[in-house]
């Protein structure tokens, strides 16, 4: 009996959403304006990638290129092309190589939302709501079928995290270190709905 | 005047020429080499003198689209047989140790132990990296190979044969030195025109490399 009751404890814990505390607040204009992400330098990162288990490791092209687009390519560390990601300025996607490897649609579509989220393209063109819980607020855009939230503290001094959920689920977040948001010095998106974390350094060039 | 005359025989002669002269100027300051029969003999035996090989190497991989390059700097090791080592050192560490058919690889997070066997990209790696030090991939089936010489050294052209190879490589280029036989740089070429070129220096040949080197 006393089993079943932390069964369903748990399993009411499981379902009550990761959002539920979040209460409206008015946006602040200017804080969005400037704690909006506003996407990432040219640079070179070292990468690993923790799947279900599996863990690869190689090196991280973020390039920004002359017609506004950003290609995000992944080679290993003997120089193999990976996969290579354009996001064009409208925030259209293509891949232009992937190995056959990675070349699967859930593997390129949940790759595409964690780097558009990074580059924090579902910012860009704002209709912003807000929220807050606790000292955070939450600066929302609807996506299709989640919502992409960046995170501030309640002074607006820092920029916290970056996060997709659906209404009930937290989903992806991106946490960055680092003086400089347009060059961090470390970068980590981690799924909260399976075991997948993607960790980024920047390299210092010799 | 006809605008859409479709070319003549002389036109395709002609096209045919330059491409075929482009294809022999590719290698600048490089002829074939005459007699390949006689070449891979040669070059079986005289790598076959090289017990190990310390080295220091420089890669550089260009993408060419992106105008963008990165320099990497580690230190290589090979011992015979089957025996490589190469250490990433700047501006990330990377290990790779292969032995027979284990393999080492320790990135900045984790380290991983593969037995190659058990992955057929892995072996196809590892079979390439120590045919290419040990002077063994001209008899590889994953390549057809053409050889082209200068006063110094040679120019070893392997294109790969299997479809799973040639989705990573267009072509692998292989500098040798004529005075020892000895690897002086790799190039690989990816099918998207980006390139990868490892390029040693400070090169030891038969000094004694300890087996723990290639500890796993």
């Amino acid at each position: 009996m006393r089993y079943l009751r932390y069964s369903l404890l748990l399993l009411l814990g499981a379902c009550a959403s990761a959002y539920k505390g979040l209460r409206p607040v008015a946006v602040d204009p200017s804080c969005a304006a400037r704690m909006a992400p506003q996407g990432l330098g040219t640079a070179w990162y070292t990468t690993s990638v923790d799947v279900i288990g599996k863990h690869i490791s190689g090196l991280l092209l973020v390039k920004q290129m002359p017609d506004s687009s950003t290609r995000v390519v992944f080679t290993n560390e003997a120089g193999v092309t990976f996969f290579d990601f354009a996001f064009a300025a409208d925030g259209s996607f293509s891949a232009r190589q992937v190995i056959k490897q990675l070349n699967k649609k859930p593997v390129i579509e949940t790759l595409r939302k964690d780097f558009a989220l990074v580059l924090g393209l579902p910012f860009r063109n704002g209709a912003w709501q807000a929220w807050q819980e606790g000292d955070e607020v939450y600066y929302g855009v609807a996506q299709k079928k989640e919502t992409a939230y960046f995170i501030t503290g309640p002074d607006c001094a820092s920029l916290r995290r970056l996060e997709t959920g659906s209404r009930r689920k937290r989903k992806v977040t991106v946490e960055q270190t680092g003086n400089n948001a347009l060059l961090p010095d470390t970068i980590i998106v981690r799924h909260h709905t399976f075991a997948m974390t993607i960790s980024l350094r920047k390299l210092e060039r010799p | 005047m006809n605008s859409n005359r479709k070319p003549g025989v002389p036109v395709w002669m002609f096209l045919i020429l330059i491409a075929g002269a482009a294809r022999a100027q590719q290698y600048t300051g490089y002829k074939p080499v005459a007699d390949l029969p006689a070449f891979k003999q040669r070059f079986a035996t005289e790598s076959q003198k090289v017990q190990t090989i310390t080295a220091d190497f420089t890669q550089e991989k260009v993408l060419t689209a992106l105008t963008e390059k990165i320099t990497s700097y580690g230190k290589f090791w090979f011992k015979r047989s089957n025996r490589v080592r190469i250490d990433y050192t700047k501006p990330f560490t990377y290990r790779m140790v292969m032995n027979g058919d284990k393999m080492l690889v320790r990135d900045e997070q984790k380290e991983n132990r593969i037995n190659v066997r058990s992955n057929k990209l892995f072996q196809q790696v590892n079979r390439i990296m120590i045919d290419c030090v040990q002077g063994t991939i001209l008899d590889s089936k994953d390549f057809t190979s053409r050889v082209f010489e200068n006063d110094k050294q040679y120019l070893l052209e392997m294109t790969p044969a299997s479809k799973s190879l040639k989705e990573f490589f267009k072509t692998i280029v292989l500098v040798v030195d004529k005075k020892d036989y000895s690897v002086k740089s790799i190039e690989m070429n990816e099918p998207a025109g980006d390139v990868t070129t490892i390029l040693f220096s400070n090169k030891t040949l038969n000094a004694a490399v300890a087996d723990e080197v290639f500890a796993l």
